[in-house]
């Protein structure tokens, strides 16, 4: 984030001052790209993606872990499709590179999807351990 | 038939909590596979990546950063000590107070739930205090930090734009008569309120608190000064401005005031990095489903079988605004945007509605759908902060979501309430 903004003001500056970054605007869409889908591997570990938990929340015992195993099997399956397609994609673009700044290869920025899917299911995993750990120790609790 | 399996398997994935951007993502990959086949499966990669390159959308981090900068510095503080000074003096001033650093502290954050964790913590606290009860007090800050959306810089309309092709500077510059119509509205509701529940006076109106209180927040004034004269005066793009107000709110928290708490300040930017990244991600994953969509035309032909119901524009901006009220209900404000503005535009085109006066009607219809529960970020962020039951709140809460109708209502068919400001300086 601070980059981004210490990016977007410079661009600024320099455009103001008659001396515009040409590669400022593609630099700066990308970084967000990477604020995405990293912060979106953040946001998975803290569950706080934007859902609608209010009918999960009223099952209990089997039915809330099947619905609980349903969705974390399909929140895994797409990004597992989201890091092979991203992979395929790496593949393809070997050899090129971005258009303002033409010693960095797209290879680079592009990345960010097939890391940024593995993290979020390695993300997904973990907050799945801890909330089953948390749902069985309140359990014992009881 | 694959429209109906696909809006199906939408609903049902959205029922087991999976996350409604990756629910959007499943369904267009398996149409994508379904459709055009399963080679066509990488270009999954790229649309996710193209999806969340979009420039204009860098204004959201950064409006967050300058909010979270704000808070950490003493901003705040001294916004609400002014508007103390300026309108404690008056029964149940300090809702006045809540009401008028929120529409404030919203020219600079333009987020609703940024609002009412950052001043909620401070005034909510303080006018139970005072001998409010809190189910009022969580009322006054929820709503009176939805109307704040309105007031430019405001996320919703950034996203609204993006999502429908309008000017962010003409939508801005929409909500500014809207915006203080809906917070003169709101005070006298305020009013109304305390002066039937006999709520505290908060200070005898003093010339010299009030000059004192201006000094010190003087430089803090300044600060929407910078943003929007920035944008509206065209020497910055709103996304620019938003550079503009993170590094104006460095200035003058860090280096004028000299109280930024940079431990508190990271602890922000970790929070508002989730917070971009939340709504990125379903930013990047509807470019997906929409990809889809307007390849079978969905848009068109929804627009196509209003159109063949009524061409009434009056009629159709009913409901629109029905349709929205509804969705509100249940969806996030982003989500919302995100979901449905793509395929509502070629209807409202069609039906010689202006995009940027329908930009209004959707902020504002949205604005109060988080204030209804079930799904209602900005009010539950307001009762966990007052430790008051949602349900008792919004008891409370239906004056000022009325106040919002009524505002809703003049924005829908009275355009020159939004247009007027835009058609005299762009148009």
């Amino acid at each position: 984030m601070s980059s981004l903004a210490l990016l977007v003001v410079a661009g600024v500056v320099f455009r103001k001052a008659g001396a515009a970054l040409v590669w400022y605007d593609e630099v700066a869409s990308i970084l967000l790209v990477w604020l995405t889908y990293y912060g979106a591997c953040l946001a998975a570990l803290d569950r706080a993606h934007i859902g609608f938990p209010k009918l999960v929340g009223k099952l209990k015992g089997t039915s809330l872990l099947a619905v609980l195993i349903i969705r974390e099997t399909v929140v895994i399956a797409f990004f597992g499709l989201v890091a092979w397609a991203g992979w395929r994609v790496l593949l393809i673009l070997d050899g090129t590179y971005l258009v303002s700044l033409g010693w960095v290869p797209a290879q680079v920025t592009q990345s960010v999807i097939p890391i940024g899917a593995i993290l979020f299911i390695l993300s997904e995993v973990c907050a799945t351990a801890v909330l089953f750990r948390s749902r069985s120790s309140e359990r014992s609790d009881r | 038939m694959i429209l109906l399996l696909l809006f199906v398997g939408l609903l049902a994935l959205i029922m087991i909590d999976v996350p409604i951007a990756i629910a959007l993502g499943v369904v267009a990959a398996i149409a994508i596979a379904v459709v055009d086949g399963v080679a066509f499966l990488p270009n999954v990669a790229l649309v996710l990546f193209d999806g969340a390159r979009k420039f204009t959308l860098i204004a959201i981090p950064l409006f967050i950063l300058a909010g979270a900068i704000m808070n950490a510095s003493g901003i705040s503080r001294r916004l609400i000590a002014f508007a103390s000074a300026l309108l404690g003096f008056v029964r149940g001033g300090l809702s006045m107070v809540t009401i008028g650093t929120s529409l404030f502290f919203a020219e600079i954050s333009g987020s609703a739930v940024a609002d009412v964790a950052a001043l909620g913590s401070i005034l909510i606290p303080a006018m139970e205090r005072k001998g409010y009860p809190k189910e009022f007090a969580a009322a006054v800050m929820s709503s009176s930090s939805t109307l704040a959306v309105v007031i430019p810089p405001s996320l919703p309309m950034i996203l609204y734009a993006v999502m429908s092709g309008t000017s962010v500077v003409e939508l801005f510059v929409a909500g500014i008569v809207p915006g203080v119509l809906g917070g003169l509205l709101m005070m006298g509701m305020a009013y109304y309120i305390s002066v039937r529940h006999g709520f505290p006076v908060e200070e005898a109106f003093r010339w010299r608190r009030v000059a004192s209180t201006f000094k010190d927040a003087a430089w803090a004034l300044t600060l929407p000064l910078i943003i929007l004269g920035g944008i509206f005066g065209g020497w910055v793009t709103a996304t620019e401005g938003a550079g503009l107000a993170v590094v104006a709110a460095i200035v003058i928290g860090g280096v004028i005031y000299r109280e930024l708490d940079w431990r508190a300040m990271r602890a922000s930017m970790v929070d508002g990095a989730r917070q971009t990244a939340v709504v990125m991600l379903l930013v990047a994953t509807s470019a997906l489903l929409g990809d889809f969509l307007t390849s079978v035309q969905v848009p068109q032909r929804v627009a196509a079988g209003i159109i063949g119901l009524t061409e009434n524009p009056l009629a159709i901006m009913a409901l629109l605004n029905l349709f929205f009220l509804a969705v509100g209900l249940f969806l996030h404000s982003a989500a919302a945007i995100i979901l449905v503005v793509p395929i509502v535009m070629p209807l409202v085109l069609a039906a010689g509605i202006d995009p940027v006066h329908f930009g209004l009607v959707v902020t504002l219809n949205l604005g109060i759908g988080q204030q209804t529960p079930p799904v209602a970020s900005v009010l539950v962020t307001a009762c966990s902060i007052a430790k008051a039951d949602v349900w008792e709140v919004t008891k409370v809460n239906v004056y000022f979501i009325a106040v919002l109708l009524v505002v809703l209502l003049l924005v829908s068919y009275v355009p020159a309430v939004p247009m007027a400001l835009v058609e005299l300086l762009y148009r």
